[in-house]
């Protein structure tokens, strides 16, 4: 495809996004985009280490509830905006990161996700039990009215919420693309392919895998404050789930790991589809919704492994 | 804390540990052959938990006495799942693969609770039931079984696989595919095979728990988990090797519950695990 | 004269004919949320099968002493009947922020009614607030929410404040009938947010009433193994233990106490796992004794016959396929909802404001109850302030009411029966 034609098309997508809440007045619609653009961002976040970088990481949820908790806490503790509790958020994510990749970025494969595992479990437990910060009761974020985007709450309606969501998306798309073009994604992709020879050819290894976890954190951590933003509740169960960093990752799988718009399409099927698996038929309490979704997880990953990118790019090669 | 809780709590663990150990058994086994993580292991435990509790409910069978026929069953299911799921997926990238065993326990956990509601099910009166008493030390006779009877699993399943001619093809694959393909070994077979048999270990850990342990479809997430734990910390593809790591976390998950405190139970087995691995980054005994 | 006569009436029909013809609405639709998988599942398919009960005794006519029982629909809104859209949480606060408003903005509910856990239960309450459209919740125990002032929430159950003040009550009271002085008290709880209000709660009043907490457990839920936990409380000893667990937990906690011969001489706890039907049935005489604080009880239908009634109804339903009893959470839910249509049907409107307004003024009478309450009537907080937790024990395989004293089925059993004299 020409560039131009790329630009052209890209740019009326980004025009499309951006009309949407003019379009789409009703509330709930609205949440579904930003429930889409919230799980794009982190798929996006965990696509730079995993995809890109090649380092399976199945306990991102730290960095999601540690953004969270660090924004919403100073908020309460100090009063500061959410704005610098983001930024708070993000340096304790990035630091902690780092911190967990020193000693974990020596495995390799299943150890190493069995291990990122490990250090989310601690992590949610740790919080389970830590009463200043509530422990398992949760934490409320106070409520602040009227709406004002320096305490980062909405209440009249969601418009604001999508368009910061929309923007955290484009920023780690940003970052993604970024990164994929430049020597620092080059090294990612050659410790991604085989670790060893890249060390062999002098690539300082461990160095690049903790920028990368940096980046992903420091990523997730941002949708961590958003969230709180968002809900004004937070709970280690919600923030902090085995559960969670499972379904990040599969949302970039399903699209399509280590591609650019993998996580976005990800996202976009995936959201829809468990809300309106829930809708249709959750109300019975026979848990059809969940039955559905596992039964279609499970049809997607035996019919397109690569995700829904590879089968685009399957067909492209063909007419290349 | 006196000598008598913690020696208590040791034979508690060392109890609950072997019944880890056959769980992790078959997952280990699985990933030896494949390097493929069963990630619905928790909820092949759930069924056979199930299996051993409908035989109870609907036709009077004592756990013990159903055993093998949840092993069966489950053996089974295990080829089904292969031979239905696995197969078309041996060749993807491991996330995919994770994938897919992922939708299959989010799956059969659904239909759990769509056929037999959420209500927690507990087998009564058992065959045995009870306590012994040993010098003030009590040990739970359904805890005493349940632990001899994943042992004597353990010691058949490495009967089988050392001593037995099928069990040679299968080490024989799991070392290295293409040779044993090319020494007529039918390595669909053994793949097969290998969760035929991963999945009978989890049967009989299933219906030993079920004496003792209630039933729910959401059951087994807690078990995996430690089950996985296991499996990395013995060594992925070592199975004595799980046999100690599975002990290693009941007996860790018990004393550090009682020695720092029950909240940090698990953040103990966790941290242990961590250590080992990063000073042995292929577990205690696995090769990488 | 006769001009003058068609002229008033004409005028009184055009006043007349818009009210007629303007919004008697043909039914009532509530939106219910609870958790419909997932842990909780069961209590949540519990409570909404009261709901289903509560609804038919709203559009039917019953022979029953139950708000709006003997008609059928809501007089006051012309027979108009209601309609329950059931919404699964799946147990998430933030999946329940989103049904709320799906529940309000798309299906265009009148009030919502849920969701039992405090956290869904707040996210649910913002949205509502939010909205301006009333929420009752009648059965989540975190005493917080009617702290936040919200203006649309209100809530009939009692919460954790009442609940452990009614055990540090009857531990006091105790105290002084047998000639025992407690001294220590052990605190176990699961480390979800119902346990962990819950404890908070606890270690509070403990400290307040002069009992030192000698230990203090907080495990994770689902847990595999309680050996650890069992043996620091059989280490501790304290005199009184007060746990907080669900079903699973409840029951492993009991076969490993008896299995390490682990033998509180009181043990008050905190319903959930203990009030689930299942429980008593399923432990039978390993539970002899225990005590557990309950909003509701079976046995009260030797004074209220139409308890009896109700949960005969309950058993019956289509969608109670296993026949369980109507327990503490689902009769919460019950008597919740119907306070709830008895707003609606006063308000005479499906205006939030009215039936805000009509909340505010609930002054159902405790003959009209199916719990223990003096009533239900809202403070200014949204609290319903005739609420009364009461104490059951296990005595002889089932549940018998015995505090506070004068609303008592039975006398207490005190100490515990250590497991070697059980028989």
């Amino acid at each position: 495809m020409a560039p131009a034609l790329r630009w052209g098309l890209g740019a009326l997508a980004l025009a499309a996004l951006l009309a949407v809440p003019f379009v789409v007045t009703q509330p709930y619609p609205r949440h579904v985009f930003i429930s889409i653009f919230l799980y794009a961002t982190l798929a996006q976040a965990w696509n730079l280490l995993a995809g890109y970088c090649g380092q399976i990481s199945l306990g991102h949820a730290v960095f999601f509830g540690t953004g969270a908790y660090t924004s919403s806490v100073l908020g309460k503790e100090l009063g500061l905006t959410p704005w610098a509790g983001m930024v708070a958020g993000v340096a304790l994510a990035v630091a902690l990161s780092q911190l967990i990749g020193y000693p974990v970025f020596r495995l390799r494969g299943h150890y190493l996700a069995i291990a990122t595992i490990a250090v989310g479990e601690i992590v949610q437990t740790l919080m389970l039990n830590w009463d200043w910060v509530g422990a398992a009761r949760g934490f409320f974020v106070p409520i602040k009215r009227p709406d004002s985007f320096v305490n980062f709450q909405f209440h009249q309606s969601k418009q604001t919420y999508y368009y910061i969501a929309l923007g955290l998306l484009l920023l780690a798309l940003g970052v993604a693309r970024r990164i994929e073009r430049s020597r620092t994604g080059f090294y990612f992709r050659a410790i991604r392919e085989d670790q060893d020879a890249a060390a062999s050819l002098g690539i300082p290894v461990a160095a690049y895998k903790q920028r990368a976890m940096a980046w992903s954190a420091g990523l997730t951590a941002m949708g961590g404050t958003f969230y709180a933003q968002y809900i004004l509740f937070i709970d280690p169960e919600s923030v902090f789930p085995l559960s969670l960093s499972i379904l990040i990752c599969l949302v970039a799988v399903l699209g399509g790991v280590g591609t650019l718009w993998g996580p976005l399409v990800g996202a976009a099927i995936l959201v829809p589809l468990s809300e309106g698996t829930r809708i249709y038929f959750g109300g019975t309490g026979k848990a059809i919704d969940l039955l559905i979704f596992g039964a279609l997880i499970m049809l997607i990953s035996v019919v397109q492994p690569g995700g829904i990118m590879a089968l685009a790019q399957r067909g492209r090669r063909r007419t290349g | 804390m006196t000598l008598e809780v913690l020696l208590q709590g040791l034979i508690g663990g060392l109890l609950m540990g072997f019944v880890y150990a056959l769980i992790a058994a078959g997952l280990s086994l699985i990933f030896g052959l494949m390097e493929i993580v069963n990630f619905a292991h928790g909820e092949f435990l759930m069924l056979a938990m199930f299996a051993t509790f409908w035989a109870w409910a609907l036709a009077g069978l004592d756990p013990l006495l159903s055993l093998p026929l949840t092993a069966a069953l489950l053996f089974l299911l295990g080829i089904a799942v292969y031979h239905g799921l696995i197969r078309w997926i041996l060749g993807a990238p491991m996330l995919a693969q994770i994938f897919a065993t992922f939708g299959l326990a989010v799956f059969l956990r659904s239909a759990a609770q769509a056929l037999w509601g959420v209500d927690f099910r507990l087998v009564k009166d058992p065959l045995v039931s009870g306590r012994i008493s040993l010098g003030g030390l009590f040990i739970g006779l359904p805890q005493l079984v349940a632990s001899v009877g994943a042992l004597a699993a353990f010691a058949f399943l490495y009967w089988l696989i050392r001593k037995t001619e099928t069990g040679r093809a299968l080490q024989a694959t799991a070392q290295d595919r293409q040779a044993a393909a090319l020494m007529g070994i039918d390595t669909q077979w053994m793949f097969a095979l290998g969760w035929g048999i991963g999945a009978a270990c989890v049967g009989v850990a299933g219906g030993l728990l079920t004496i003792f342990f209630y039933v729910f479809p959401d059951v087994g997430a807690s078990f995996a988990l430690l089950a996985y734990v296991a499996v990395a910390l013995g060594g992925f593809g070592n199975v004595p090797g799980t046999l100690a790591a599975g002990v290693v976390v009941g007996v860790v998950e018990v004393m550090s519950g009682l020695l720092i405190a029950p909240t940090l139970k698990y953040v103990t087995v966790f941290l242990i695990y961590l250590a080992v691995v990063l000073w042995r980054p292929q577990g205690l005994f696995g090769r990488f | 004269m006769a001009t003058r006569v068609t002229a008033l009436v004409l005028a009184l029909l055009a006043v007349i004919a818009p009210a007629a013809f303007a919004q008697t609405p043909k039914e009532v639709v509530i939106g219910v949320l609870y958790p419909l998988s997932g842990n909780a599942a069961q209590v949540g398919i519990d409570s909404a099968n009261a709901v289903r009960l509560a609804v038919d005794i709203i559009n039917a006519k019953h022979d029953l002493n139950l708000p709006l029982a003997r008609g059928e629909g809501l007089p006051g809104l012309g027979g108009a009947k209601i309609r329950v859209i059931f919404v699964d949480h799946q147990g998430k606060p933030d999946v329940g922020q989103a049904e709320a408003e799906r529940l309000i903005t798309q299906e265009k509910v009148h009030a919502v009614f849920g969701a039992y856990f405090s956290g869904v239960t707040q996210t649910v309450a913002q949205v509502a607030e939010r909205y301006g459209v009333p929420h009752l919740n009648a059965e989540s125990s975190s005493p917080l929410l009617t702290e936040r002032g919200l203006k649309w929430f209100f809530r009939t159950s009692p919460h954790d404040g009442h609940f452990s003040q009614a055990m540090f009550d009857y531990i006091r009271d105790l105290e002084k009938r047998r000639n025992v002085k407690f001294k220590t008290v052990g605190i176990m709880h699961e480390a979800t947010q119902f346990g962990s209000d819950s404890a908070k709660v606890q270690e509070e009043l403990a400290a307040k009433y002069g009992y030192e907490v000698t230990v203090k457990i907080s495990y994770r839920d689902k847990a595999t193994n309680l050996d650890a936990e069992v043996g620091k409380l059989k280490a501790a000893n304290p005199d009184i233990l007060l746990p907080s667990s669900y079903t699973n937990d409840a029951i492993l906690f009991v076969k490993t106490a008896k299995n390490l011969d682990y033998n509180p001489r009181l043990l008050i706890a905190q319903n959930a796992g203990w009030t689930d039907p299942t429980f008593v049935k399923e432990m039978g005489k390993d539970v002899e004794g225990h005590i557990t604080r309950a909003p509701f009880a079976l046995d009260m239908a030797a004074k209220k016959p139409m308890i009896r009634q109700v949960n005969e109804m309950f058993k019956k339903l289509k969608d109670n396929s296993t026949g369980r009893d109507i327990s503490d959470a689902p009769a919460r839910a019950f008597t919740g909802f119907l306070t709830l249509a008895d707003a609606i049907n006063r308000a005479k409107s499906v205006s939030p404001e009215e039936i805000r307004k009509a909340l505010v003024a609930t002054n159902i009478p405790a003959d009209q109850l199916i719990m223990p309450w003096t009533g239900v009537k809202f403070d200014e907080k949204g609290q319903n302030t005739g609420v009364r937790a009461i104490l059951q024990q296990v005595q002889n395989g089932a549940y018998a009411t015995i505090y506070p004293f004068e609303l008592a089925a039975a006398d207490p059993t005190f100490p515990l029966t250590p497991w070697k004299d059980r028989k």
